[in-house]
């Protein structure tokens, strides 16, 4: 299945964009933090990249080496990102934003990336090399740190290595909070197949009209393969924003959309929320989205209360409730698995919330069949709306399988499975976290085991939850592990004595996923232990806490090994009963926080 | 129009409190963000409020640094001067 190329798009990123190099009309637009924008041709894109690779080169650079980047600015970025991959090099994308707190944890994870990834060279920004000059000394392969105004200076003609689809495109770290984010391995032919699938398939793309427009950060997979690589697999033109132009000030993201008559964007749950929240009707007033007919959302659990409010936020601007476009997919599957038939907007199953624990999605008709709940807000209480998020695009598969790897039947519960040419060969350098993720499926092909929990209806997909307790927090990965370590560290706690997890909360933010941790401690410092913990999280993750409980040694539920059962954990703490009884014991062998996820 | 020192922490402390929804009004300069608990996006979207609050424009690259209230507040001055 992997080993043809897709029909509809070229087989390299590098063809292409080689095939755009006629377009002087049409390419992207970046907008730069103060409104002003420029244009860049997809014929100067291809110019300028072709110089870059050269350059590349000209600095020792050959085919197949690996080239970090950590650039803020998106047109440097798509510009250096473009010109490794024009050249055989492989671009490794490095967050350049900095948070808030102490400069130690960000060297951390660039150090991480870069020694994990072998890199030769870090490309930055004069603004940016500041904050990660100081890893050279911890990157032993690293031969230097070069700004991209040094970059294409001096006219090295043009480079030809030989490229072929099963080459390695980039390596993209998977973002999450771990010390240790994984780089998947995407060739160009996963990157061919996957942007055939999302662009053409998926969002049925026109190239006589549409126009992208982003402010999704670059060294993401839903930005930089979303907006970047399948809108140059398919000849669509993208208007990008920065990141943090968009969170100042949301309504900047409309305003292009208006202003450009955009067609397409992608976001997470958050950003629809964070608009129709922030949003003052005034400003609704002056906007006409009438453009826009594909508003995807992913990268994190969908609710569709939130995209509802937004629709209904932005209807005086005739937004079109159809044009949303609820998706699944990972970095590991490149990008897209499941997309929902566009123009079919948000379609939800109601299910009752206690047969999901026992694994069954029971539709909640059957409640009120039953007459069981006569009270409304009961009800509510009692069941679940969960978002459509489509099927798998052709040539692809999904499945639903059990612990044993038996395969599912609709409305059963299980972890999510998927295969096919978007599919990573693994994680570079990584055999040990590639065999336990890309691994024999039922049928004996290779699958990619996803950790994501979900059920099928139809053949199209709900995502309910994530294997190993992931915590996703405003789009950010957290693993729970982490987190507890982080405050198992502080004096008054002790290790394997907390547990993080996630509720589902209507908060400020609008809803969504906010952390709880639950410690246990000695009652008299509460408060002052509590308002520690969520200064270590802060700290340490830039992760506001949700709620911090601290309850009486020896009352969190745990397995028969010791071990803190976070499901159990946040069960009760739902229930209103943590830290009221006794240890539970957990079922023997049934440890749901094997503590493998780090 | 520029604002003393004393008016720009009371302006921090009204808009950190709307746009966070938790009261921020005795904060002092020397806390710090992760002590008040603040996300880098929460802390982003209260920066963009007081852009538009003061008509000012904070350039990334001087946002880098911030850790404390006190030196949000030093760059909300230099940029106070630069644009009246």
């Amino acid at each position: 299945m992997s080993g043809r190329d897709p029909r509809h798009v070229p087989p390299t990123l590098r063809e292409a964009l080689r095939q755009l190099s006629s377009r002087d009309e049409r390419g992207f637009v970046f907008v730069r933090p103060d409104g002003t924008e420029r244009f860049c041709s997809f014929r100067e894109l291809g110019v300028e990249a072709e110089r870059r690779a050269a350059d590349l080169h000209a600095r020792g650079l050959v085919k197949g080496d690996r080239l970090a980047i950590a650039v803020p600015d998106p047109d440097e970025f798509v510009l250096s990102f473009l010109g490794a991959v024009m050249g055989g090099i492989v671009p490794v994308p490095i967050s350049p934003q900095l948070s808030f707190k102490n400069i130690e944890g960000y060297h951390d994870t660039v150090a991480h990336i870069v020694n994990a990834s072998g890199a030769s060279l870090l490309l930055t920004t004069a603004t940016t090399r500041q904050f990660v000059d100081p890893i050279v000394p911890r990157a032993p392969k690293l031969r230097g740190v070069v700004t991209v105004d040094e970059l294409g200076k001096e006219d090295h003609g043009r480079v030809d290595v030989a490229i072929d689809p099963t080459d390695l495109a980039f390596l993209q770290f998977t973002s999450g909070s771990t010390s240790r984010p994984k780089g998947v391995m995407v060739s160009h032919r996963n990157l061919a197949w996957n942007s055939e699938s999302f662009m053409i398939h998926g969002l049925a793309k026109d190239s006589s009209f549409d126009k992208g427009v982003t402010w999704l950060p670059l060294f993401h997979d839903m930005g930089l393969i979303g907006f970047v690589v399948g809108t140059i697999f398919t000849d669509i033109p993208v208007v990008f924003l920065p990141t943090a132009s968009f969170v100042r000030n949301p309504r900047v993201w409309l305003d292009k959309i208006h202003q450009h008559r955009g067609t397409i964007t992608y976001a997470p749950n958050f950003a629809y929320a964070l608009v129709a929240k922030r949003l003052k009707d005034k400003d609704v007033a002056d906007l006409d989205l009438s453009c826009l007919r594909r508003a995807g959302c992913g990268a994190e659990p969908i609710q569709a209360k939130t995209l509802r409010d937004f629709a209904a936020k932005l209807a005086p601007a005739k937004l079109d409730p159809k044009a949303f476009l609820p998706s699944y997919g990972m970095a590991e599957a490149t990008l897209a698995i499941t997309f929902v038939p566009h123009s079919t907007g948000v379609r939800t199953d109601v299910i009752e919330k206690k047969s999901l624990e026992g694994g069954d999605a029971k539709p909640a008709s059957s409640i009120e069949d039953g007459g069981a709940a006569t009270d409304p807000s009961m009800r509510d209480a009692d069941v679940q709306e969960l978002v459509n998020c489509g099927r798998p695009f052709p040539e692809h598969a999904l499945a639903i399988v059990d612990e044993a790897g038996n395969r599912l039947g609709d409305r059963q519960v299980g972890q999510i499975l998927t295969r096919g040419p978007s599919v990573s060969a693994g994680y570079y350098e990584e055999p040990e976290l590639t065999a336990e993720a890309f691994k024999k499926g039922p049928d004996g092909e290779t699958w990619l085991y996803t950790g994501d929990l979900g059920y099928t209806v139809d053949g199209e997909v709900f995502v309910c939850g994530r294997l190993k307790d992931m915590i996703i927090v405003r789009g950010r990965n957290f693993y729970p592990n982490d987190l507890e370590w982080v405050v198992s560290e502080l004096p008054s706690v002790r290790r394997g004595n907390v547990v993080a997890f996630s509720v589902d909360v209507n908060g400020p933010e609008g809803q969504g996923e906010q952390l709880v941790i639950a410690a246990e401690a000695f009652q008299a410092d509460a408060e002052a232990l509590k308002q520690a913990i969520a200064q270590a999280i802060v700290s340490n993750f830039s992760l506001t806490t949700h709620d911090v409980v601290i309850v009486p040694q020896g009352t969190l539920p745990r397995t028969s090994s010791g071990k803190p059962q976070r499901r159990k954990t946040r069960q009760l703490y739902l229930e209103g009963t943590l830290g009221r009884a006794r240890a539970v014991q957990g079922k023997d062998g049934q440890p749901d926080d094997a503590g493998a996820s780090a | 129009m520029s604002r003393s020192r004393t008016e720009l922490l009371d302006v921090f402390r009204a808009t950190a409190t709307e746009v966070a929804e938790k009261d921020f009004n005795t904060v002092a300069e020397t806390s710090t963000i992760a002590e008040l608990g603040i996300d880098s996006l929460g802390m982003l979207e209260i920066i963009g409020s007081l852009e538009r609050e003061l008509r000012i424009q904070i350039p990334d690259e001087s946002l880098a640094g911030i850790v404390t209230v006190k030196d949000l507040l030093n760059a909300v001055e230099s940029r106070q001067s630069v644009t009246s």
